[in-house]
């Protein structure tokens, strides 16, 4: 299946094609490198942009020149220049016509070391029918950089987008983690009930939730190509931030995390968590929307029996 | 089957509460980072708030002027069990409730009897505060917008109403907040004590503006009995002192800091309230008192015939109201948690909603009995019986003091009482001294309650309890 890799005709963004290689690497898949520049309007004869027009498609061309010299060339890759009246819509109907399973795309300005959602990536998200890959800014991978762990962020009715991971994981040889986040303020001293009480209830959480997260992976277990290996983990602190930090990461995690249930079905639509989580994520980052996880998931199911 | 003299006494261990509770796993210790500065400003912002705003309209009918040395002697009260309660917190390694404590030093039953008190501290306190809140909501509405809520919807049924409105929407919105996860935090407090802090002295200043000693000419109408007798229900304005006590695992020097933060809020909280209390004493008469709604915000619009002042406290009450509601129930909740999960209630109360961590079903559990509760009790009844549940606490808790001394004497103690065994035994006569000087109906309904909390123990605690299943499974492998 292909990859679409949004690249900005600025030539920002190195971190997208080091998330595009290492993905496509490790999934076997081809890239497809997509420079969006804006559709001519008002759509008239006159044709009295013409010039504008040309600069623009030498910037874009110019900056998929740049993208073919950065890009390893381990990957197979095609280059196109796409008019389209925003960038988001461009990307999807790129992916659209080439059956591209998967949407790249960086992060914009904001701290070094986290996904930061722009209004492309924003709008990218809250349009996609396919999942979103996200690279955190000034993301690098290491040449020939594979995907060695799949985190998926879990949480009751999770069931799809982890069944959906595990299978990803299973292919592409790499182990799955289900991750949990626990983000809790300081209880209030002036209560007169200390801290007791609050840790009580995060252990209770805690417990029900690793009965939850083990009880999907012994499902997962069983799939045709099982993920290497199975884990689960969970992240405390007194907001994301901490609770992401203290989750371990190293080189090669890629973090899952679904769609918000309340949204439109076949659409990404993130709910306040998992934008949370996406927003505070270190390392990369595959939104999946609803429909698609659970369209994965009935694949996998399908393909087991 | 252990004896049920065993199943009273058997007592939760000290290192069990603390890896329950997933203290070691956390990285141990909670790092002590709070100051004495700090761990003050905590017991004033937990102090006040819970009673000033309304006891002065219910307790100066009762003793005339001289409320001023009922809130000295409730103070002296509140501060000695203070004191007691910190010896018994600091015995235990995790901070938790009393409820907690007295389940590791004092034994199952207690435990019991202490929870039954803690639901008269906080949920019964929660329905008066609201009460108090929903006065000032209403002259509030009154002063800015000329409306206020119809008698009816905002009166409990013995005041002429049917229904206090406000007081549970109040509740409700709480309720809202809390299972969505909110809680103050330490900025937050902050705030809430400079606002409490800052319209009581707005209360003092404009207050004295009104001065007349003639209002003083009968100091004691009702002599020390009237005395005593209002310290009762002002012992209800200082409750929340003693959580200084719970937060003795996070102080820097506890042996020095706790007693000493317990000594200065107690100072701090009882000159303002003396001087607050002194203030309205002076500016109406005695009869003016019996039956004032929004009691501190009336007394400056009378005095200053202008409503800027009043607005202002009224706005200040039903901001710093709304938090103390917030922070009790709260605790509520997270007692009943604490509870279930020892088996001592039903389990449906240490149920999660996992996406915000919240036991949703007892915090709205909690919010729909203090909502009646608030709907159609009167504030004097819902003031004592959280004064009599919060004087017995800690009467129970100051005799566990002594029977620990006894009982466990060298069982490792981060702060002991100066003074003992005087200190002890002043803060139970304290305590008795001023329950007894209750209402009738009060008391009687107290010993009800803990009847019924008692036979509650008998029937289900004592057979569900998972320490009892734990001893139980380990005698009989």
């Amino acid at each position: 299946m292909t990859i679409v890799v949004g690249f900005a005709p600025d030539g920002r963004g190195r971190g997208v094609l080091h998330l595009s290689a290492m993905l496509a690497r490790s999934a076997g898949d081809d890239l497809l490198v997509c420079a969006v520049v804006p559709a001519p309007w008002p759509p008239s004869p006159a044709r009295v942009d013409a010039e504008y027009r040309a600069w623009l498609r030498g910037a874009a061309n110019e900056a998929l020149e740049q993208a073919r010299a950065r890009l390893p060339n381990d990957v197979p890759a095609q280059y196109v220049v796409r008019e389209a009246r925003s960038a988001p819509a461009g990307l999807l109907e790129v992916a659209e016509e080439h059956g591209a399973g998967l949407v790249v795309a960086g992060s914009s300005g904001g701290g070094v070391g986290h996904v930061s959602l722009g209004s492309t990536t924003s709008r990218l998200l809250h349009s996609s029918p396919i999942p979103v890959a996200l690279s955190p800014r000034g993301f690098r991978g290491r040449p020939g950089a594979r995907v060695v762990r799949v985190t998926a962020a879990f949480s009751e009715g999770a069931h799809d987008l982890v069944v959906a991971a595990a299978a990803v994981a299973g292919q592409v040889g790499a182990s799955l983690r289900l991750a949990s986040f626990a983000v809790r303020s300081r209880p209030p001293l002036t209560a007169g009930i200390g801290t007791a009480p609050e840790r009580a209830v995060v252990q209770q959480w805690e417990q029900d939730i690793l009965a939850a997260a083990r009880a999907t992976l012994e499902e997962v277990e069983h799939l045709p190509t099982p993920p290497a290996a199975l884990t689960a983990v969970i992240g405390h602190g007194e907001s994301w931030e901490e609770a992401l930090e203290d989750v371990e990461w190293d080189a090669g995690d890629v973090l899952v995390v679904g769609s918000s249930s309340v949204g439109p079905i076949a659409r990404v639509f993130l709910g306040s968590r998992s934008e949370k989580i996406v927003r505070h994520s270190p390392v990369p980052v595959v939104v999946v929307p609803r429909g698609a996880a659970t369209e994965m998931a009935e694949q996998v199911v399908a393909g087991k029996e | 089957m252990a004896s049920l003299r065993e199943q009273i006494l058997r007592r939760k261990p000290a290192t069990e509460l603390a890896e329950e509770t997933g203290a070691d796993t956390e990285g141990g210790e909670l790092k002590r980072t709070i100051s004495l500065f700090q761990l003050s400003l905590f017991g004033i912002g937990a102090t006040i708030g819970t009673g000033i705003f309304i006891v002065l309209t219910e307790a100066v009918p009762l003793s005339g002027p001289a409320v001023i040395f009922s809130f000295m002697f409730a103070g002296l009260v509140a501060g000695l069990t203070a004191i007691c309660y910190a010896e018994l917190a600091s015995a235990v390694p995790v901070s938790g409730s009393s409820y907690s404590y007295a389940y590791v030093t004092l034994g199952e039953g207690v435990a019991m009897v202490v929870a039954a008190c803690l639901l008269l501290e906080y949920g019964v306190s929660a329905a008066a505060v609201a009460v108090g809140w929903s006065q000032y909501l209403n002259e509030l509405f009154d002063n800015l917008f000329g409306f206020t809520i119809p008698e009816n919807l905002s009166n409990a049924p013995e005041q002429d109403g049917i229904f206090n409105v406000p007081a549970v929407v109040l509740i409700l919105l709480c309720m809202l907040l809390l299972v969505r996860g909110a809680s103050e935090s330490a900025k937050v407090n902050a705030v809430m004590v400079l606002i409490k802090v800052g319209v009581l002295i707005l209360f003092i200043a404009v207050g004295l503006t009104g001065w007349d000693s003639d209002n003083l000419d009968d100091f004691s109408p009702f002599g020390v009995d009237g005395i005593e007798t209002a310290a009762g229900i002002i012992f209800f304005s200082y409750i929340g002192l003693d959580a200084v006590s719970t937060a003795g695992e996070e102080v820097h020097n506890p042996r020095r800091n706790l007693p000493l933060a317990i000594i200065i809020a107690l100072i701090t909280v009882t000159s303002l309230y003396v001087l607050v209390a002194l203030v309205a004493v002076a500016a109406q008469p005695l009869a003016d008192f019996e039956d004032q709604e929004a009691g501190l915000s009336a007394i400056l619009e009378a005095v200053t015939g202008d409503e800027w002042p009043a607005t202002v406290l009224a706005a200040g009450a039903v901001i710093s109201i709304f938090s103390v509601t917030l922070v009790v129930i709260y605790g509520q909740t997270r007692i009943l948690f604490a509870m279930a999960r020892d088996g001592m209630i039903p389990p449906f109360f240490h149920r999660l909603n996992p996406r915000t961590l919240t036991p949703v079903p007892a915090t709205v559990a909690v919010a729909i009995v203090i909502s009646i509760l608030a709907g159609v009790l009167p504030i004097d009844f819902l003031a004592e019986m959280t004064s009599i549940g919060t004087l017995v606490a800690f009467l129970i808790v100051s005799i566990g003091v002594m029977v620990l001394r006894q009982t466990a004497p060298d069982l490792p103690r981060g702060f002991r009482v100066p003074l003992y065994p005087i200190t002890p035994i002043l803060s139970i006569a304290g305590c008795i001294w001023i329950i007894k000087d209750l209402r009738a109906v009060t008391i009687y309904v107290f010993f009800g309650w803990s009847a019924v909390a008692l036979l509650w123990y008998f029937f289900y605690g004592r057979r569900n309890s998972v320490l009892g299943k734990a001893q139980a499974g380990e005698a009989t492998p």
